[in-house]
């Protein structure tokens, strides 16, 4: 009696165990318990934010310290390309003031919205994922500060991805390289469209939907199309173009973008309070 | 399970989940992650059975949902069915020599990662088999091998199974067993 029951309590367990982890996958996946999922892990989020906080402070030092120590040079030599950069970037501010207020008055006439006008929160970036199957960070700050899910995400001048789960002081971004990401974006004189998808961590963004006759220039840069009830709003920068190409038989061509923003060091972003007009 | 045990399994998963989510998330080998939480329930079969395997795998499974964007639940089935699954070779009451408990975790945190990705894709998910798929399950699976045995003793001590031969702690005997 003793044996039969050693034997069949674990299969038994299993059974309970799975079939509990299928109906969460089930209620989950059909969507109804988006919200309660989303509120229990912003919850462990903002359990877990200062056991992160604490360990973040005790090894970020260290690293830092042999980070620098073994690259003193090349920081050095970091150090003089940005400062070259950054004064060729004030000349090139200034001399954009100028066509910005002009595009500004343009978009005015067409009654557009103007992206570059939204409120932004900065925040640092405290984490990057530990799936091996998503492209996303965690922030430093979340409703509190006044972060909300939906809201996109920019680094300098590029666009980083969007809020996908806020909780009280913590948010998670998830990136543009992410695969389940897909934004309209609108490039060229002509301004044409097409739709750009992450392809994971590290890879370019692929670009679909570009028919084989439009031209498309190495270099040049995509941005958000903010089209009626797009995720995004408009002109924001993507990426620029790294490969184009004509795959044979193939009804559209083969582009992929290099992300502007430099989504493998970020440190500090804007969150942008913009929401989609419904 | 006394207090004391059961203290010491929520203290070693406290101690696993820190490691995975502060330290390990900005740690990348080849553009992959380990896995330390897919460990825990490879130990707990390995060393306390198929039982023992497969609840450890459904909690530290639902903690690692818990921190990701992939389906809810699916990390917490996977790592169940491996735990289990671990547990059924019964390797630490066969014996064996040292290299069984690597190997064994090398193989089981290879088709746990497979696993996840196929059961992903099966609900929805096809971007999750991805060719990054190929280096994510070798460094899991290294990793994994590479700390199976001391894992596995820290597993013994959360348990009180006694100790094997040239262990370096010395364990409390608890009075219900």
């Amino acid at each position: 009696m003793a044996l039969t029951r050693r034997s069949t309590r674990p299969r038994f367990t299993l059974l309970l165990l799975v079939l509990a982890a299928v109906t969460i996958i089930t209620i989950a996946y059909r969507g109804h318990a988006d919200s309660v999922i989303n509120s229990i892990k912003g919850d462990a989020l903002d359990a877990f934010a200062p056991v992160q906080s604490a360990v973040g402070d005790v090894t970020r030092p260290i690293g830092n310290f042999f980070d620098g120590a073994a690259h003193y040079g090349s920081l050095q030599s970091e150090n003089a390309r940005l400062r070259a950069e950054n004064s060729r970037l004030q000349t090139q501010a200034l001399q954009s003031a100028d066509a910005q207020s002009s595009y500004q008055a343009l978009l005015k006439t067409l009654n557009l919205p103007w992206a570059q006008n939204v409120p932004t929160v900065p925040a640092e970036v405290v984490s990057n994922s530990s799936s091996n199957f998503e492209a996303s960070i965690q922030l430093n700050k979340g409703r509190d500060a006044g972060i909300d899910t939906g809201m996109p995400v920019v680094s300098g001048s590029g666009l980083v991805g969007r809020v996908v789960v806020a909780s009280r002081s913590r948010s998670t971004v998830l990136l543009i390289t992410d695969p389940t990401s897909n934004i309209g974006v609108r490039f060229g004189p002509a301004g044409d469209l097409a739709v750009a998808a992450g392809q994971g961590t590290g890879s370019p963004v692929r670009v679909d939907l570009i028919p084989p006759q439009v031209p498309v220039d190495k270099g040049e840069l995509m941005l958000t199309s903010g089209l009626q009830q797009s995720i995004y709003p408009p002109g924001v920068p993507i990426g620029t173009v790294l490969t184009s190409g004509v795959p044979r038989g193939s009804f559209q061509q083969a582009v992929t973008l290099a992300p502007v923003a430099d989504l493998a060091h970020l440190q500090f972003v804007a969150v942008m309070q913009w929401a989609p007009k419904s | 399970m006394t207090a004391l045990l059961r203290g010491r399994v929520i203290l070693l998963v406290a101690v696993v989940l820190t490691i995975q989510e502060a330290l390990l998330a900005g740690l990348k080998i080849r553009g992959a992650h380990p896995d330390l939480l897919l460990l825990l329930p490879i130990a707990f079969g390995l060393v306390g059975g198929s039982e023992r395997g497969a609840a450890m795998g459904f909690v530290t499974g639902l903690l690692a949902d818990l921190f990701v964007g992939t389906p809810f639940g699916l990390s917490a089935l996977v790592y169940t069915l491996v735990g289990f699954g671990v547990g059924m070779t019964e390797s630490d009451r066969v014996g064996g020599g040292w290299w069984i408990t690597p190997l064994i975790a090398t193989s089981a945190s290879a088709a746990g990662v497979l696993l996840f990705a196929g059961l992903g894709a099966a609900v929805g998910e096809g971007q999750m088999l991805h060719e990054h798929l190929v280096t994510v399950t070798i460094v899991v699976a290294v990793v994994n091998g590479l700390l199976a045995a001391p894992t596995a003793r820290l597993a013994r001590w959360a348990m009180d199974l006694g100790r094997p031969a040239g262990s370096w702690y010395t364990p409390v005997r608890s009075e219900s067993r």
